[in-house]
């Protein structure tokens, strides 16, 4: 939720792009799947629920099944590879990631959804590195910046690692 | 004649001692510039003592012996031709130029052919000139005063040994069987007992590895204790291994003026960039390959490559310095400060008008020199250094970064230089663990209690070193690897030096392969 929340904030006041964002959770606020959907774009928007996801982050098993048929065909499956056990059926560019255990390393495994916003900036480039490291900044409690930001930077360079992996792979295959 | 030029001609006293006599006697016209030492055989002529004669200022020197077959001792040839072709190896490498280091054979009737060689080769020599190696002055025989001594116990608490003995029963010298005592030395320096054998012959022995400060609860810092005693004296070069060859050489080195030719070497596929703001600062490897080349079965070259292709890997280009001088550690340790201030002055000079911000070295003992003793000294770098471990570890520490399978059980030797003295000795071992291996296993010494590999600054070798070599190959074979992972050209040297033994072979034998190297062997990229 907070991650949606924080990159729709960047969006806005950095980037100055128009973003919208809804959350669903009911009795999945004590333990289950909740969603943020969040849509970025330089144009007006119309209506504020996703329904064509072009990128879809799971940080469960559960998450997964339930909003897996929102994603696009190609779209990018950004994925906690600890909890997101099987991605049965996924078409598009998958990217496991290993939040949580990074977030346990960095010495808190709540922040294992920065580190997922600092990958996600760093691989769908929706919106500005600059951005985002401010309204991070901003958006966690206070006198947790720091450990906060180092968390960000790890998800942000794992993604950068990544993409280069991906590049110099496919360029060992030419 | 030229009076200025210098060439020094070792002459066997066999068959070419006979022809050279005859042209004497009849007034052939010899060049004057020629300056003749009589030997009883070529082969007699080290490496080092080639060399020697171009750290103090020769322009040239000629070797020269009897036809091959025809030495009186049998090898006496062969063995010149060895050293001739290994210490040419060195003069390219320090861009002396090959030529300048003549050999060879004449028998005793071939007076006209010798007086030929020997004017062709003066004028060689007038053609490329004086030499640019300016000789590096070096105090005699300097007797240690009872005021530095003191001050340098001072200055490092010697005062404050509780006697308790840790240092003497941790030493791996004493350990080994050798009559050697921190604990004495110490001793007889907060005594004043200069004149002792504990402080003129055994600050010689040292191997400056650190464990004693591991356990000294007074933390005294002995390793420094004993570069600054090394420093205020001088035993003039008769602790030096290998006859001084290496002290010679980074004397040499201290000359502005030597146009070293340090990378020509490198394989094709090596990125590099000149205008880089890291520079890589290899070592003195290549040197090490060229000397020991007909004796050890050793190629510490291939870690400089291999650090290389590290950073290629993770797409850093850095910048190389062609002109790179040695780091000076040696010349530090061995107690030449003087030539270690040239060296590191000529060094910093170098690097800080490429405008480099970081230093990367693969080497322990340039990275302690650089990150230390330069500052301790009064140098300044004005650039940060970084060891190769510290720059892959933050590197593979961002992900997408995996392994290949190796099915090798590797144990690992720790280098004094890094863990017990800079980095600590998780860094590599983080890096160990990392790597996809059959098994790793520790040696019963390890981490801060690892053995060093019997010498230092190429100072002090004896038997007791071979023996703990040996001791330490066999706690690698206990640890059932099959494998030896080093971190400091050094550490594969003495270790291969031990493994010559011609009784021990068989059970010491075991390959090496640094960790530099194993890394850029084994990573792929994942994800």
């Amino acid at each position: 939720m907070l991650a949606g929340q924080v990159m729709g904030l960047a969006a806005c006041l950095s980037d100055h792009l128009e973003a919208t964002f809804t959350q669903s959770y009911g009795p999945e606020a004590r333990g289950g799947a909740c969603s943020a959907q969040l849509i970025i774009s330089d144009k007006q928007i119309h209506y504020p629920y996703v329904r064509n996801a072009d990128i879809l982050v799971c940080m469960s098993q559960t998450g997964y099944e339930k909003y897996r048929q929102m994603l696009k065909a190609e779209g990018t499956l950004i994925i906690d590879q600890d909890m997101v056990r099987s991605v049965e059926g996924a078409t598009g560019d998958v990217f496991p990631v290993p939040a949580t255990r990074m977030a346990e390393e960095l010495g808190r495994k709540m922040m294992a959804n920065i580190v997922m916003l600092g990958f996600v900036t760093s691989v769908t480039e929706a919106v500005s590195l600059k951005g985002m490291l401010s309204s991070v900044a901003d958006s966690v409690p206070k006198g947790t910046e720091k450990t906060n930001i180092a968390a960000f930077n790890k998800g942000y360079d794992l993604g950068q690692a990544m993409l280069k992996a991906r590049m110099k792979k496919a360029a060992a295959r030419l | 004649m030229n009076d200025d030029l210098k060439i020094v001609l070792f002459l066997c006293n066999w068959s070419p001692h006979a022809a050279y006599q005859t042209l004497q006697d009849t007034l052939a016209p010899l060049p004057l510039e020629i300056r003749m030492i009589r030997i009883p055989c070529s082969g007699r002529i080290t490496k080092s003592l080639l060399f020697k004669a171009f750290e103090t200022g020769a322009d040239g020197v000629v070797l020269l012996g009897c036809e091959a077959g025809s030495c009186r001792y049998g090898i006496g040839t062969r063995v010149a031709q060895r050293n001739v072709e290994d210490t040419r190896g060195i003069l390219k490498l320090l861009g002396l130029g090959e030529e300048r280091l003549g050999f060879g054979s004449f028998n005793p009737d071939q007076h006209r052919e010798l007086l030929d060689y020997l004017t062709a080769f003066r004028n060689k020599i007038a053609e490329l000139g004086k030499t640019p190696v300016v000789p590096a002055t070096r105090a005699k025989e300097i007797a240690l005063s009872a005021e530095s001594a003191a001050s340098i116990s001072r200055a490092h608490n010697v005062y404050v040994c509780q006697d308790c003995g840790k240092c003497s029963s941790a030493c791996p010298l004493a350990l080994t069987g050798k009559e050697f005592s921190p604990r004495a030395i110490a001793n007889a320096a907060a005594a004043g007992d200069l004149d002792s054998p504990a402080i003129r012959e055994d600050i010689w022995s040292c191997l400056t590895c650190g464990l004693c400060y591991d356990r000294c609860p007074s933390a005294v810092s002995f390793p420094d204790f004993i570069k600054d005693m090394r420093c205020a004296t001088s035993a003039n070069g008769k602790f030096n291994a290998h006859e001084g060859f290496f002290h010679s050489l980074m004397r040499a080195m201290t000359s502005p003026g030597l146009p070293v030719q340090h990378w020509n070497w490198l394989p094709p596929e090596i990125q590099t960039d000149p205008n880089s703001k890291t520079l890589f600062f290899g070592g003195c490897a290549p040197y090490f390959d060229t000397f020991f080349k007909n004796f050890l079965d050793i190629s510490t070259s291939d870690i400089l490559v291999d650090a290389l292709r590290l950073m290629n890997f993770f797409d850093i280009r850095p910048a190389i310095l062609q002109n790179e001088r040695c780091c000076g550690h040696d010349l530090l340790w061995s107690g030449d400060r003087e030539n270690f201030l040239k060296l590191a002055r000529l060094n910093v000079e170098m690097i800080s008008a490429m405008g480099i911000e970081e230093l990367v070295t693969a080497c322990p003992e340039c990275y302690r020199a650089f990150s230390r003793d330069y500052p301790e000294n009064g140098i300044k770098t004005g650039f940060k250094v970084k060891h190769i471990f510290e720059l892959a570890e933050a590197e593979i520490g961002k992900g997408a970064v995996g392994f290949k399978k190796l099915n090798r059980k590797i144990t690992y030797q720790d280098p004094c230089r890094l863990s017990r003295t800079q980095t600590g000795c998780e860094l590599p071992r983080n890096l160990l663990k990392r790597l996809n291996v059959a098994d790793f296993t520790e040696m019963r010494d390890h981490g801060a209690s690892s053995l060093c590999c019997g010498n230092c600054a190429w100072t002090g070798c004896d038997s007791y070193s071979k023996a703990m070599q040996v001791n330490r190959l066999r706690q690698a074979g206990e640890a059932g690897a099959n494998l030896l992972v080093t971190a400091c050209p050094k550490c594969q040297i003495h270790l291969r030096c031990a493994m010559e033994d011609p009784f021990l072979e068989n059970e010491i034998r075991m390959e090496m392969m640094d960790l530099t190297s194993l890394l850029a062997k084994t990573i792929e990229w994942q994800g």
